[in-house]
């Protein structure tokens, strides 16, 4: 196989049609306007036909190509392979780029090399088969290839700085928290000693304050790892079952300590959707954790229904409580950053604000959406919606 | 029960010996590594608490020679650390301990817990 020169009407398929010298008189336009350099070789390696882009490409008048070997285009290191390559290809000729994997150069006139990269392939004429040789420039190509590369290392090098960043991040600030968390809890033991009413009421608020400190650390080193693309994720069979097991085992000593009843509705062990565990436990944990803590007389309940959505299989978790409920107008700063909805300072202490802005971003990786519907004064239910392939 | 404590943070360090005999234990400590292995090798423990990072010989490095030595293979090793991130949490239960605490820890279930290490529950 390779190019039958082609000519007017189509030619027979294996009948050439054009001699050398046709081609040469530009009969053949595509040839002498090829964006490539095409260079035409004979079967002793000297150069027979160069188009328009050759001269360019090297520096040369084709005046002064013709009739040389083809060795005056390749540089001085690599000439002598190059010639027993060329015997090679001659006993074997097909289309097929040259030196895959090599790093082949040019070599201009003036002396100067660039890197090429070469396509061979035989040409059949009236006098004879030729091998035609296609040469690009890849100078600029190489350029973005080794700047794409610096850059690449330049990322991972920051992304890595970046992780090492919030690591150490986690660790420096749990370090002093130990100690004022340890000391508080401790003196409130009373075991250094008996305190006045005064005294524990006080290490109280260090204590509640320090553990909300701690909640904020955690929450945000979280959520610096979401925006960094660090949380990493495992996608497995979870067995939704299991986690709302978990969480209501989690938390029921919460819900009794205000005398809620703790339900789960549709829970079974068949339910099962290739998804990250500790993301999936982390929103549930969260939607249940806010149902507790705002309501005050009731129940929450976990219910647990397949859905479809679209043409994907689903399935929704839904926390509702009986609590105070939410202002329809609130519904939609639920889920930013540090929005808290209650004035009253106490409930605020109680939480971080980063709950349901945790839970969103959490959801949106591993493709769940959650949606809340309330009303004010008797109660919210909050519902999570995930596929369950991925 | 005689406790060896192995942290570099001497109030860290402090906390935890502090709990620890409040409870009744006998509790030394040390603050770096090398030390704490020494002195692991000459007393006779029932657990060894040793802190993750620490200059010069870190809580890895420490649990390598800890677990080489044959006096202190059997011995409980507790690794008690501010590293908490989920990958830290990997790494040290691969790392050759019998248990893990985070910082900050919980002042009222510290001393309950490690006795379970130390102890942990009959077949
Ligand atoms: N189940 C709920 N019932 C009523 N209000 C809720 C409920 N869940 C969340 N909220 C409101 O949304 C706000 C944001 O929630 P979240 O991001 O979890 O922060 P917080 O740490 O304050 O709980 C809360 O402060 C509260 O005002
Ligand atoms: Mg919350």
């Amino acid at each position: 196989m390779g190019w039958h020169v082609p000519c007017g009407e189509p030619p027979g398929v294996d009948q050439p049609s054009l001699t050398l010298d046709e081609l040469a008189t530009s009969r053949f336009p595509l040839l002498e306007y090829a964006p490539d350099a095409i260079v035409l070789v004979d079967d002793r390696g000297v150069i027979r036909l160069v188009n328009a882009q050759t001269e360019r490409l090297f520096g040369y008048y084709r005046e002064e190509l013709v009739g040389q070997p083809v060795e005056i285009l390749v540089p001085h290191d690599t000439r002598a392979s190059h010639v027993a390559d060329r015997a090679d290809y001659a006993s074997d000729p097909r289309v097929r780029p040259m030196g895959v994997g090599l790093d082949l150069h040019g070599l201009r006139k003036d002396g100067t090399s660039f890197p090429v990269e070469i396509s061979l392939s035989p040409v059949e004429t009236r006098d004879g088969t030729y091998v035609a040789a296609a040469i690009r420039d890849v100078t600029e190509r190489k350029a973005f290839e080794v700047r794409l590369r610096e850059l690449n290392a330049e990322l991972e090098r920051a992304s890595r700085a970046k992780d090492q960043f919030l690591a150490s991040m986690s660790h420096e600030l749990r370090t002093p928290l130990n100690a004022i968390i340890g000391f508080t809890g401790t003196l409130l033991m009373e075991l250094p000693g008996p305190l006045a009413p005064e005294q524990r009421r006080q290490l109280e608020i260090v204590q509640s304050s320090a553990q909300h400190l701690l909640a904020l650390i955690t929450d945000i080193l979280d959520l610096a790892k979401i925006e960094s693309g660090k949380r990493e994720l495992t996608f497995e069979p979870v067995r939704i079952g299991e986690v709302v097991a978990a969480v209501a085992g989690a938390l029921g000593t919460m819900a009794a300590a205000k005398r809620l009843t703790l339900r789960t509705v549709g829970v079974d062990s068949e339910t099962v959707a290739i998804t990250d565990r500790r993301a999936l436990h982390q929103i549930v944990l969260n939607l249940v954790n806010n149902a507790i803590k705002y309501t005050d007389a009731g129940s929450v309940s976990i219910a647990v229904e397949r859905v479809a959505t679209g043409d994907r299989a689903g399935v929704r978790i839904g926390v509702a409580d009986t609590g105070i409920g939410i202002k329809a107008e609130d519904l939609s700063r639920l889920f930013r950053a540090f929005e808290q909805l209650d004035p009253s300072s106490t409930r605020r202490h109680e939480g971080t604000g980063l709950g349901l802005y945790l839970c969103r971003n959490l959801a949106t990786l591993i493709g769940a959406t959650i949606e809340a519907s309330s009303t004010l004064g008797s109660g919210s239910r909050f519902t999570l919606t995930l596929p369950l392939e991925r | 029960m005689r406790v060896l404590v192995v942290d570099d943070n001497s109030t860290n360090l402090d906390l935890m010996l502090y709990l620890l005999r409040a409870f009744g234990h006998d509790a030394t400590g040390c603050a770096d590594g090398a030390t704490g292995l020494e002195t692991a090798l000459r007393g006779d423990f029932d657990a060894v608490l040793v802190d993750i990072l620490m200059p010069t010989m870190d809580g890895y490095e420490f649990a390598r020679r800890f677990r080489a030595a044959p006096a202190l293979r059997a011995l409980p090793l507790i690794a008690v650390t501010a590293l908490a991130m989920p990958s830290d949490r990997e790494r040290i239960a691969s790392a050759g301990f019998d248990g893990y605490i985070a910082k900050p820890l919980e002042p009222r279930t510290f001393v309950a817990q490690i006795e379970g290490f130390a102890r942990p529950a009959g077949p």
